[in-house]
């Protein structure tokens, strides 16, 4: 009997909802039927009449029909809503633009930087850092560069107006500062603004980015500096990407070599962005000379290490396509929104 | 260095085409720039040692020779690398005797004053010479190289420093005062005319050749124009020398002047090989200028070069190149390079090291060696071999990572500008740091000429040019390290710079009307506050500042605890106008340090509360001078421990209002932890509340 009565409420009640053509009478429709002192809670006064071993089963279905309705309405409540605004599925604009603030971006330098990183953290380099205004000796003399090596020179360095201090030329004074504090084995990674005094044009900037790596071990050879560039390279700039060596000149790597990547546009083949020799030239790298082991305290007899530098406007300009290295300082909004 | 291959060829055979020699050397670390192929035409001359026929093209390779290869400055140079490679072996050419002239003794005299600047001078003295053009193929093959013809004696010179590496100088002797030669320092005061025509200062640290009086040439430089090879010139004085590298270099910056000459002077030439080269020269003179060679040759050698050897141990080599090579492989490769065995045995081996190689000094060079000549390509291909290092720290690049996440998740699109920037930008924004600027002594231009003291000039700067090039808006930061004087200590520090320009708060249909001041300061600070925020910094607090470059009124330094570690604000309308910028611009600069260090705390998790809230709202007509921090302040004081949070949403300034007046519309939040607040307790706290703000502050409740 009172089962019966479930099916009863239930079946008005959703003609009542259907029969709801706006907001006000909806509401109605909800208090009338599952307000706290609506007629679908109000089915459970009932409970009582009901056989102890139909009880449960009662309740289970009053709590049904209760969720059920409220789905149901919470339908109809969403659909006349629509209606209010006055859009109908035809008028409603769906063309029009967007509202959200968009994320913002960071400048190519920083991602290439960040992305260098976080490749070679993942063999366990960790970041270092040193200041941009360096000691001669961290900059040149620890580094194997000896008086009067043309590096030096005032027409192509920025000294300060003191002279045993500079702008660095590059980012290996970090690796001296670096052993100085820490004993081997050590592994880092060494992101930097440099300077050199090259008059400003289409390749070159008196202010640049480096990073620099540097891996100081037991028996750490030219094989573990390939590796480990080979495994940056594929992570880099794609799964297919190749390294060679050719030797080279640094004061402060011996051997010391130059390190180009397969071409990322015509994988090897030749085109335009490579001069078509299918390769690029990426970073100088080499094993670290016993000069520099000397000059911050390793015993070169124990140890051996490869160290790298790349120059990060270098491979943003080939990687992305930029013309000029300019562009990458100029901040234009538009042209910073590419990247 | 150009290199005509069919020079080349005089020297050295090869079995191989043209770019798989220039593979060779490129692999081999003398890296061939470009390969160029000259003549061709009728007009082309023949060359008698190339392969090809008269009028067919040459091709010259252009070679990139590291510093530490002087050796290789030369074709000969070139050549004993070929024949390396190649297995072949390396042809000189043949000096036979020459001297058929009176004795030497009775034609010159050559004293050395600075033996250590000149090690070794020599000098023959060739008469009876015929000034004339040199051979066609010997002008060929300078031109080819890169040098103009001149006469066949100059030229003669020319030739034999680009065959073998050694400068050579010859004078007119009748010009030398006394016909003799002094190797000495420059005189203070002395001058000279060099070759170029230009008139030289010369001073006490530069070495010169001079005759009985005057300086006759620069060492190594450059030859004077008094003694000059003329066409009526018939008796010759020829110097093969040696100068020493950092003299030559210094002498070469202080003039301004590089030469050929120069260029391998610096890097070091054998002086083993000077006096040979003297003798090839000689016979070029007597074969090609028609001289009598004087017999007997000056040959001041005050230091021999000492014979140099190096030991290695086999698995060295192994080790540092990972290179799997036998010890018999080693061998052949030293041996190919010239570097003599003096002793092996199963650990290590011991080599002499040729005078030409004076950049192997240690087992490490001796490594590369082998490495280069073997070939690099069998450096194996490691597994990289992860592994963190005892005491690594990873803190410093991730939190740093984070705060960078940070801004791009608030919108801001990162900049970057020079460190060095312009004195007159930094004066428009703040002409008092002029005391603290690091200023360079030696810049390339005066814009780049002090070391930035802050990040925001250039942000303006940026920000103007973005506007000149019509870009309506902008929401930029840069992160950049600023440098200046601190006491005596100079200071480098990071700093992240904000910079906003434009209705940059506003939705898309609300862009037209015009930027209001507090509209654009109340933008950046809630963006600093976002970014604060998302730090977990929240005791922080705002205190008015005096800059130079910003408003008097919304400009405030950031306060953490008291500490300053930043400043906000919106630009002065002088500044904005010299980039004809007409609406506000805000820009804030912030001490990275600073926040990293009290922010990213890791935060103790607090439950949500679980009983209802109840809001009150309130409309406080105040005197215009009265702050929100002062209402809050009454409002903190005198609320019952249920309040939970005080939200302003509406100000306004009006008529309705009154002047002086403004409207301040405040919810006020109320819940207790313990259970539902009833509307009873509510009302109670937010009388209380209302009643003090009547009572603290001058006001009028409108509603509540």
């Amino acid at each position: 009997m009172v089962m019966d009565q479930i099916e009863q409420i239930k079946e008005e009640a959703l003609a009542e909802l259907e029969a709801a053509r706006n907001a006000e009478a909806l509401e109605a429709v909800r208090v009338k039927y599952i307000s706290r002192k609506g007629l679908i809670p109000g089915l459970m006064k009932h409970l009582k009449e009901i056989l102890p071993e139909e009880k449960r089963a009662y309740g289970q279905k009053v709590n049904d029909l209760k969720s059920s309705f409220q789905t149901k309405l919470d339908e109809k409540q969403a659909v006349l809503q629509a209606q209010d605004t006055g859009a109908s599925a035809e008028t409603f604009d769906v063309t029009l633009p967007g509202e959200w603030r968009g994320v913002g971006s960071l400048h190519p330098i920083t991602q290439l930087t960040d992305r260098a990183i976080e490749i070679f953290q993942t063999l366990g380099f960790t970041v270092a850092s040193g200041p941009d205004i360096e000691t001669v000796f961290n900059n040149f003399d620890a580094l194997n560069h000896p008086p009067g090596h043309p590096a030096r020179d005032v027409k192509d360095t920025f000294y300060l107006d003191d002279p045993n201090l500079l702008l660095r030329t590059h980012t290996s004074p970090v690796q001296v500062r670096y052993m100085l504090s820490h004993p081997p084995p050590i592994r880092i990674i060494a992101p930097g603004r440099c300077y050199r005094r090259d008059t400003p044009d289409a390749t070159h900037s008196a202010n640049f980015h480096q990073i620099e790596g540097l891996y100081v071990g037991e028996k750490v050879s030219l094989a573990d500096l390939k590796g480990d560039l080979s495994h940056f390279a594929r992570e880099a700039m794609g799964t297919d990407t190749r390294v060679r060596f050719r030797p080279h000149f640094f004061p402060f790597t011996e051997p010391s070599v130059e390190v180009d990547f397969s071409c990322h546009v015509c994988h090897g083949n030749g085109c335009r962005v490579c001069k078509n020799s299918g390769w690029i030239e990426i970073a100088g790298a080499g094993m670290v000379d016993p000069n520099v082991f000397k000059a911050v305290g390793y015993d070169p007899d124990e140890v051996t290490g490869y160290a790298f530098g790349m120059g990060i406007e270098r491979i943003a300009m080939i990687l992305f396509g930029i013309t000029d290295i300019r562009h990458l300082y100029e901040n234009d909004v538009r042209y910073l929104a590419q990247f | 260095m150009k290199l005509p291959v069919s020079w080349l060829k005089e020297y050295v055979d090869f079995d191989d085409t043209v770019q798989g020699l220039a593979d060779k050397l490129t692999f081999s670390g003398v890296e061939v720039e470009g390969i160029e192929t000259v003549g061709g035409d009728s007009a082309g001359r023949a060359d008698p040692c190339a392969d090809e026929g008269a009028g067919t093209p040459d091709t010259v390779l252009d070679l990139e020779i590291t510093p530490n290869r002087p050796d290789c400055l030369s074709v000969i140079g070139i050549a004993r690398e070929v024949a390396t490679l190649y297995g072949s072996a390396l042809k000189w050419p043949v000096v036979e005797r020459v001297e058929t002239g009176v004795p030497m003794d009775s034609l010159t005299r050559v004293e050395v004053e600075d033996p250590q600047g000149c090690p070794r001078y020599t000098a023959r003295v060739l008469q009876d010479v015929v000034i004339g053009p040199a051979p066609d193929w010997m002008q060929r093959r300078l031109t080819l190289a890169g040098i103009r013809p001149i006469n066949n004696v100059v030229d003669i010179t020319n030739y034999v420093m680009l065959e073998t590496g050694h400068p050579l100088h010859a004078f007119d002797q009748a010009l030398l005062q006394e016909g003799r030669v002094v190797v000495r320092r420059a005189r203070a005061g002395e001058t000279m005319l060099t070759l170029d025509g230009e008139e030289r200062d010369l001073s006490p640290e530069m070495l010169v050749i001079a005759d009985a009086e005057v300086p006759v040439a620069v060492a190594g430089v450059m030859g004077g124009a008094g003694s000059e090879i003329r066409a009526t010139t018939s008796q010759v004085v020829l110097e093969s020398a040696c100068f020493d590298p950092l003299l030559t270099r210094a002498t070469s910056r202080q003039l301004a002047l590089s030469t050929e000459s120069s260029y391998r002077f610096e890097r070091g030439v054998d002086a083993a090989t000077v006096e040979w080269t003297s003798r090839r020269a000689a016979q070029l003179m007597a074969e090609h200028a028609g001289a009598r060679v004087a017999s007997g040759v000056v040959d001041l050698y005050s230091a021999t070069v000492a014979e140099r050897t190096v030991t290695c141990r086999w698995e060295f080599v192994r080790d540092l190149t990972g290179m799997s090579i036998q010890n018999a492989e080693i061998e052949a490769i030293l041996s190919a390079l010239g570097l003599t065995s003096l002793a092996t045995d199963a650990d290590s081996f011991t080599v002499r090291i040729p005078t030409f190689r004076a950049d192997l000094e240690r087992d490490v060079d001796v490594v590369e060696e082998v490495a280069r000549i073997h070939g690099l390509d069998h450096v194996p291909t490691k597994a990289p071999r992860a592994e963190i290092v005892p005491g690594a720290d990873y803190t410093f690049h991730r939190s740093r990572a984070d705060l960078k996440a940070h801004l791009v998740g608030l919108g801001l699109r990162e900049i970057m500008n020079y460190s060095l920037t312009a004195p007159a930008l930094l004066d428009l924004l703040n002409p008092d740091d002029r005391e603290r600027r690091l200023v360079l002594p030696h810049p390339i231009s005066a814009d780049q000429s002090v070391l930035r003291p802050s990040l925001i000039p250039q942000m303006v700067e940026t920000i103007g040019r973005n506007h000149a090039r019509q870009i309506p808006e902008a929401l930029l930061f840069e992160w950049g390290r600023v440098y200046q004087w601190a006491g005596a200590e100079r200071q480098e520090t990071e700093r992240i710079c904000i910079g906003l320009m434009g209705p940059v708060g506003r939705g898309s249909f609300d862009k037209r009307s015009p930027v209001k001041p507090p509209e654009m300061f109340g933008w950046m600070k809630g963006l600093v506050s976002r970014l604060l925020e998302a730090l977990r910094i929240d005791a922080w607090s705002v205190g008015r500042l005096a800059h130079p470059g910003l408003e008097a009124g919304p400009s405030v330094e950031i306060l953490i605890g008291g500490e300053a570690i930043g400043v906000m604000g919106l630009l002065r309308g002088d500044v904005r106008r010299e980039y004809r910028l007409s609406e506000p611009v805000a820009v804030a600069e912030l001490d990275v340090e600073a926040l990293l260090q009290h922010g990213g705390r890791i935060q103790r998790a607090q439950d949500v509360p679980v009983y209802p809230a109840v809001v009150r709202d309130m409309a406080l007509v105040v005197d215009a001078d009265i702050l929100h921090a002062d209402i809050l302040r009454v409002i903190r004081a005198n609320a019952d421990q249920a309040l939970e949070q005080i939200q302003l949403f509406d100000i306004f300034e009006g008529e309705a209002i009154g002047k002086g007046r403004k409207s301040m519309a405040y919810s006020v939040t109320y819940r207790s932890p313990n259970g539902t607040l009833t509307d009873e307790d509510a009302n109670v706290y937010h009388q209380r509340v209302k009643d003090a703000v009547r009572r603290e502050l001058n006001v009028t409740i409108r509603e509540g």
